[in-house]
């Protein structure tokens, strides 16, 4: 039999999220360098109508691996269940989104397949007879083309590259239910704390001034509010870096795990561009892209370069534009 | 309680980065020095931050890498860390995720850690999986991108913070040993200390060369590198920060962003 693409959809309160569906793309776009079928796998608590749903989305054949009584995604559980099931259907491909569920589980998951694990693909391409898969190095400074001679590859997925397709399949895949007893998982859930669902301003906002890890300490955010405070109908930003560390709310956070937002101008200070920050703000209508690294790899989305110290060179720009008023 | 603290050197982020000529190899300047890979050193802060809850903590500090990578050690030992321990490499070139775990986990095996921590990820490599891959070469329990620590009393679990998905957070409890991979704490990291870095100037490394440990198979091959494509081809201000801010301004007031 020919050996499958498996595709682990990802998942949160009931509902696909959309990294899956990028995930389905990304396949398809395997596929055509190399002719297989496509499976989605979907575990979890009762995942019967997510499966029905991308099944019927996609046209591809989904499993639903039904584990009772845990609401939420589990590490553990996740190698323990999928590592077995995986052997059984013997992939060469497994394709999972590279986001923090996935990148959680996947590298043990390749372990125990005895797999090779490449995470953060951003295209494949085929070569000379050879499937090769780019991913970045040093934040997006560096692309490498990487060719797998493993048996199976695990692959992470990059947010952001593969664009689901809307066309509509023929006819829904098909669906299969397993159930599995779960087991003893290591780790347990206590608890899960949402962040009150607060209108951000960033969605709305014409212009976001975005910091990034480069404003160096928490205190140097006042010129960022103090360059945002130039523009009418602005909003403060930042990345992940800064909102993990608690300089900035969460809710302002732009990136793969943050806001999408398309301002009409996006100025991002000390910030390097990673995929996961791109990811958020590519699409911003104007980008002002301000750091101390010449080949920072926020420079290549960027409209405008400027290579200084924010910190320098933010007090030059509000003093030129007070001068001016 | 003891503590394995995985620490990666990596190029200074300004240190330029080079494709070789021949396309095959990243080539970073052997000369400029090599720092601490920042999840790593949130991860070390970590593994101070429980010390100066237990005090009868004992903090071990691993990298792998060529010779001049001591440095990196050496200022882990300067902000606290106990022991560093080298596993030595002749090549500049970084083994693979897969590699450099298995080698971690080598050392670590009889040596009883309860707790390893590593950064998330390198900001180099941004593979993401030594930890996760240490913890399955020892069969323990892993969490990743995590932002909080607690240990319990007794010590025999912890509790930890992640971030699952956007606005959320999650509050996990697993057993130890364990391994963390550490996204960032809210505390920075505390620069080396006077005393502790007269202590490291004395203090001999633990070498392993690498040549003595078995090496897996990487079933990987980079077979080019090349630079990403500009999307957008920008303009890049010249002069002093001043002239920059002038055109700025002008820039942004033509296109009406400013009165
Ligand atoms: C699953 C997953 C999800 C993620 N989701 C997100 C997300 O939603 N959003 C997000 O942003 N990130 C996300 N990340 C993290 C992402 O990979 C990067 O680590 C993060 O974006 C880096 O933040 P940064 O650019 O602020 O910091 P760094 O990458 O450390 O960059 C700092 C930059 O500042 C520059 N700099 C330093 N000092 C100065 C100065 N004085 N003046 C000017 N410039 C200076 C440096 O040259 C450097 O380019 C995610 C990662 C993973 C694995």
């Amino acid at each position: 039999m020919t050996r499958p693409i498996v595709v682990i959809a990802e998942h949160l309160e009931g509902k696909i999220r959309p990294a899956t569906y990028e995930l389905i793309a990304f396949a398809l776009e395997l596929r055509q360098a190399m002719p297989a079928p496509i499976k989605v796998l979907i575990l979890g608590n009762d995942p019967e109508d997510m499966a029905h749903l991308i099944a019927a989305k996609t046209g591809l054949d989904v499993m639903a691996v039904q584990e009772s009584n845990r609401p939420r995604y589990n590490g553990d559980l996740y190698k323990n269940i999928l590592a077995p099931l995986l052997s059984e259907l013997n992939p060469d491909y497994v394709c999972i989104a590279q986001t923090p569920m996935g990148m959680d589980f996947a590298p043990g998951l390749a372990h125990r397949l005895g797999a090779v694990c490449i995470t953060g693909v951003e295209s494949v391409y085929e070569d000379r007879g050879r499937i090769l898969f780019t991913r970045a190095f040093y934040n997006g400074k560096i692309l490498a083309d990487i060719c797998v001679q493993a048996k199976t590859a695990v692959l992470t997925v990059a947010p952001g590259f593969f664009k689901p397709s809307s066309a509509d399949p023929a006819a829904p895949g098909r669906v299969e239910i397993r159930k599995t007893p779960g087991g003893e998982a290591r780790i347990r859930t206590v608890e899960t704390r949402k962040a009150p669902a607060q209108e951000s301003e960033i969605a709305q906002a014409p212009v976001i001034v975005s910091a990034g890890r480069g404003v160096g300490k928490k205190e140097n955010l006042a010129l960022i509010f103090t360059l945002a405070a130039l523009f009418p109908l602005s909003a403060v930003a930042g990345s992940r870096w800064i909102c993990v560390a608690g300089w900035l709310e969460h809710r302002r956070q732009v990136g793969l795990t943050g806001a999408v937002v398309s301002p009409k101008l996006y100025i991002a200070c000390g910030i390097s561009g990673s995929v996961q920050h791109l990811a958020g703000m590519r699409d911003s209508g104007f980008i002002v892209a301000v750091n101390s690294d010449p080949h920072a790899a926020i420079f290549n989305i960027a409209d405008i370069c400027i290579v200084e110290d924010l910190n320098i060179f933010i007090p030059a720009l509000i003093e030129a534009h007070r001068q001016k008023t | 309680m003891k503590i394995l603290v995985c620490i990666k050197p990596v190029p200074e982020s300004e240190a330029p980065v080079r494709i070789a000529p021949d396309g095959k190899s990243i080539q970073t300047d052997p000369l400029s020095p090599l720092r601490m890979n920042r999840y790593d050193e949130q991860a070390l802060e970590e593994a101070l931050l429980i010390r100066d809850t237990f005090p009868d903590t004992r903090i071990e500090a691993i990298s792998v890498g060529p010779k001049r990578s001591e440095t990196v050690l050496k200022r882990a030992l300067g902000m606290g860390a106990d022991h560093g321990i080298h596993i030595c490499t002749d090549i500049e070139n970084d083994p693979v995720p897969a590699v450099v775990a298995a080698w971690v986990a080598a050392a670590a095996r009889s040596r009883n850690y309860d707790l390893i921590l590593s950064g998330m990820m390198s900001e180099d490599g941004l593979h993401g999986q030594v930890g996760p891959l240490v913890a399955e070469h020892l069969s323990l329990p892993c969490v990743t991108a995590v932002v909080g620590i607690r240990i319990t009393p007794g010590k025999a679990t912890a509790s930890v913070q992640r971030v699952p998905a956007e606005g959320l957070r999650d509050l996990l409890a697993l057993s130890l040993p364990a391994v963390l991979t550490i996204q960032s704490g809210a505390q920075k990291p505390r620069y080396p200390s006077l005393s502790n870095i007269l202590r490291a100037k004395g203090q001999d490394l633990e070498i392993i060369a690498a040549a003595s440990l078995s090496r897996p198979e990487s079933f990987q091959q980079a077979v080019r590198f090349k630079y990403p494509q500009k999307t957008r081809f920008g303009r890049f201000l010249e002069g002093s920060p001043q002239q920059k801010a002038q055109e700025l301004l002008s820039k942004l007031k033509e296109k009406s962003f400013l009165a």
